[in-house]
């Protein structure tokens, strides 16, 4: 075989070998998919396990752990997969890796408590993180928020929620209206004043990219029910004069009430249902996240 | 003092020649690729990622250069017949040990200190200031450098009497073992019986607490660290440090070289 003739077979040899070796990583990609889901869920349970195999690097290896909770949350929402079964102990090692890593703290807050398919639906869990936060932070007062904030909206254990708000409001750094809200809460319960300015303060301070937008979720909601409250009282009105609930808001607008059709925070007409009362559109993306949030009883 | 001198600049301009601070280079990469990746990669947590990692990559390869080179300061001249030159002449065997050590923890601190300037200028790089809070990162690097004198020490030690892999193993697993010694201390007596649980918690105290040296979490979230741990820290390690070096030079002096 001349020189030519070697150039040549070489040429066709390397890329053919490198086209079974594309073909031969996929096959084995199938295979390690599997085997990985397994991994994970024997591996991440045992944090002290992987305290011990961490040596001195525990907080390095903590840090990778909590970029794997991002990762794991992002891919599970961008799927649309419900399944947060992992989000516990991922979190659960992260923070035993380093008790100080306070975003993983207040992300397992949120997300542990709320309810399936934005979270994992087991506000249980987000206390005892929490908790677990406070023993290691005395001084962070913003856990004592955290943990205030999944007995109000998810435990809806008002007492401990007011009683959280309390014991964070006696830090000197924390939020001077930390004290009014556990006050507020204690007396009232759950309020719409309440549970919109908690989520606006979470939608100011926040850095994490779901956090704000879970905030901003609720925040449309509750504008989407005080928007509905509104029309409800126009309806009333309505048929006080009429002497019948109208059968649509264009007959809100013709009787003068409305100036023109409302809209939600999407942009989307708001409708009437059959007894006259205000609801969101069936074409609004927000319908479907009040059904998650909020479900008819 | 003149002639231990003289052997711990040799050994570091051996070091030199031998390309081990080319490591710079590794280093200089992970912490340009971290500190511009950890922004994309991260929630919140860009400076403590900064931090652990840099903190750890000075340890790993600071661990790496301290145990292999550390097993190779005395069997190696030994191999190369070098060492025969050496002590015929007015050179004791103590002195060399002692000039081998100083030679590699000179290394070592050169080495660790450029690690730390990159690990700073990477750390400037996300927060965009420096500020109080990282003197805590200053005293991890320190830490740092007092482990693995301790490391050089120990890696002395076992060269002086078992051959090159044997030594290496035993500085790792007394190092690992140094990791656990709050554990060790910890064993309760009802699974093990009084008398081993006892054994342990004296043999805890025997061996090197490299625990002590561990302030990476304290360090990346910009907690203070008391100056009294400083102290003790440096005492421990300079009086650890001796103790393994008298052991080793004692082993070494009756060591047949023949």
């Amino acid at each position: 075989m001349n020189s030519a003739a070697r150039y040549l077979s070489l040429a066709l040899v390397v890329p053919l070998g490198f086209a079974g070796v594309w073909r031969l990583q996929k096959y084995i990609d199938a295979q390690q998919a599997a085997v990985q889901i397994e991994d994970d869920q024997v591996i991440l349970r045992s944090s002290k396990l992987v305290k011990a195999l961490s040596l001195e690097y525990a907080p390095l290896v903590a840090d990778i752990y909590w970029t794997r909770v991002a990762q794991y949350f992002g891919n599970k929402h961008a799927g649309h997969d419900p399944d947060l079964r992992l989000l516990w102990p991922l979190l659960d090692v992260s923070t035993t890796l380093d008790p100080s890593l306070m975003p993983a703290y207040h992300f397992g807050g949120t997300f542990l408590s709320d309810a399936p398919p934005r979270g994992a639906g087991r506000p249980d869990l987000a206390v005892q993180l929490v908790e677990r936060g406070i023993r290691a932070n005395p001084n962070e007062w913003r856990l004592y928020y955290d943990l205030g904030f999944v007995y109000y909206f998810d435990a809806k254990d008002y007492p401990k929620a007011a009683a959280a708000f309390l014991e964070g409001s006696k830090n000197p750094d924390a939020f001077v209206w930390m004290k009014v809200m556990a006050a507020k809460i204690a007396s009232e319960g759950e309020s719409p004043e309440t549970s919109l300015f908690l989520w606006q303060d979470i939608y100011n301070t926040t850095k994490d990219a779901a956090v704000k937008q879970n905030a901003l979720t609720h925040l449309q909601l509750l504008r989407a029910v005080k928007d509905c409250k509104q029309i409800d009282a126009l309806s009333d009105e309505y048929q006080r004069r009429v002497g019948r609930r109208p059968k649509n808001i264009g007959e809100l607008v013709q009787a003068g009430l409305l100036h023109g059709v409302p809209v939600d925070a999407l942009g989307y007409a708001y409708t009437l249902d059959e007894d006259g009362k205000a609801e969101l559109n069936v074409e609004s993306p927000l319908l479907e996240k009040q059904l998650m949030v909020m479900p008819k009883k | 003092m003149t002639r231990i001198g003289a052997v711990a600049v040799n050994t570091f301009r051996e070091a030199v020649r031998d390309r081990v601070l080319y490591n710079l280079v590794f280093f200089a990469l992970v912490m340009m690729a971290a500190a511009i990746l950890v922004g994309q990669i991260s929630i919140d947590i860009e400076q403590i990622v900064i931090v652990t990692l840099g903190l750890s990559a000075i340890s790993i390869i600071g661990l790496l250069i301290a145990v292999f080179i550390g097993v190779g300061l005395v069997s190696k001249e030994m191999d190369k017949r070098t060492l025969y030159a050496l002590l015929a002449k007015p050179l004791r065997r103590w002195e060399f040990l002692s000039g081998k050590f100083a030679g590699l923890v000179f290394t070592l601190t050169v080495n660790t200190a450029a690690m730390a300037a990159a690990l700073f200028l990477a750390l400037y790089y996300v927060k965009h200031s420096l500020g109080h809070a990282d003197i805590a990162v200053l005293v991890a690097v320190y830490f740092v450098l007092l482990k693995l004198a301790l490391v050089v020490a120990l890696a002395m030690l076992f060269s002086c009497f078992t051959t090159p892999l044997l030594a290496i193993l035993f500085t790792a697993g007394l190092y690992v073992a140094g990791l656990f010694v709050h554990e060790l201390r910890g064993l309760q007596a009802e699974g093990i019986g009084p008398g081993p649980a006892a054994m342990l918690r004296w043999l805890s105290y025997l061996l090197p607490n490299f625990e002590n040296f561990d302030v990476m979490g304290a360090a990346a979230h910009g907690r203070a660290i008391p100056s009294a741990l400083i102290a003790e820290n440096t005492v421990y390690a300079a009086l650890y440090c001796a103790i393994v070096l008298i052991v080793a030079a004692a082993v070494f002096s009756r060591r047949n070289l023949k």
